[in-house]
């Protein structure tokens, strides 16, 4: 076909799947970190997290809620 | 400090990412596909037009992702609608931006390459998406600049705005001066008539669609990652706080 083609459409594709792989890694990671339970988490300055007492299971989920809302200055 | 914790369907946002990514990567796949043994050759710029089915959609994701971190910032600036997650919106959106916005710059210089016979011409439009790649750098490193987190956001959201005003002059930009860019093929906003057609057309169609929920997807993530790291500074900050309590009852 073309070089030009196949090296564009690697760089592209390469490029969003590394980026998709780093930000599921960093999750995983930051969601150990903050011990979050799989399913329940709030967030934000003012609320805190639900006590879980143990790391979640890589894979778990957070269902995030804000609650900040009118909360500036 | 701590407010009871409220049960939600513990995995209903998380099945529709889930679902979008899935749905993102058939997409892509069905794109690739087509854009590479399924559509024809163009007549003029021959196997080379099958890099103008992610190109477009590249550029069409950053102007989306920076449209949204706009909008996020504007939210966050108006006292009523004030919220920190629209700061955290803002700040994932831009970055998936600039993602989009390298590739947009790196697509076209592997197009521009054999087409124009150089990697990178002072043209107009390259110029300006360029100078919207630093200025989102930019806005990147101010989210990091310390301070408290309301001064932060705010000065975040207006820089976001200062940075979006370079959205329009990029895509006006071939109009305006004199560029070796092609005008929109798509829709020509002068001429209001559509230059690509057939199997072509479809694919670019699905092009974008595709690559939307890609960013979709990506900035379902970068929130939620975002969202983490907020709720561990706050978790170190209680920490902090409470070891210097103890310090202070045991002094």
């Amino acid at each position: 076909m073309n070089g030009y083609v196949e090296a564009g459409y690697v760089v592209v594709l390469g490029t969003l799947s590394v980026y998709g792989v780093t930000l599921i890694t960093r999750e995983r990671a930051a969601r150990r970190r903050v011990g979050a339970a799989p399913g329940v988490v709030r967030t934000g300055v003012r609320s805190a997290p639900q006590a879980t007492g143990g790391d979640a299971p890589v894979g778990g989920h957070v269902a995030v809620e804000d609650e900040e809302r009118g909360s500036g200055p | 400090m701590s407010g009871p914790a409220r049960t939600v369907p513990p995995d209903r946002a998380a099945v529709a990412v889930r679902v979008l990514g899935v749905t993102a990567l058939a997409g892509v796949v069905a794109t690739v596909w087509l854009g590479l043994f399924v559509t024809p050759p163009d007549e003029f710029m021959g196997n080379l037009v099958r890099l103008l089915y992610v190109h477009p959609p590249m550029a069409w994701v950053a102007f989306l992702a920076y449209g949204v971190a706009s909008l996020a910032s504007l939210l966050y600036l108006w006292p009523r609608t004030r919220a920190e997650h629209f700061d955290r919106l803002a700040g994932a959106s831009a970055e998936v931006g600039v993602v989009f916005t390298g590739l947009t710059l790196v697509s076209g210089s592997i197009w521009g390459r054999p087409t124009w016979g150089a990697w990178w011409v002072w043209d107009p439009l390259l110029t300006t998406t360029a100078l919207l790649f630093v200025l989102y750098l930019g806005y990147l490193a101010l989210r990091r600049v310390p301070g408290e987190i309301h001064v932060r956001a705010r000065r975040s959201a207006i820089g976001a705005l200062i940075a979006f005003i370079d959205v329009p002059i990029v895509y006006l930009s071939v109009e305006w001066w004199r560029s070796l860019h092609q005008a929109p093929t798509i829709l020509n906003p002068t001429t209001h008539k559509t230059y690509v057609h057939g199997s072509m057309a479809w694919t670019l169609l699905l092009g974008f669609v595709s690559f939307t929920l890609v960013y979709i997807w990506l900035l379902a993530h970068r929130y939620r990652l975002a969202t983490l790291q907020d709720l561990e500074d706050t978790k170190g900050l209680e920490a902090a706080l409470a070891e210097r309590r103890a310090e202070a009852v045991a002094g």
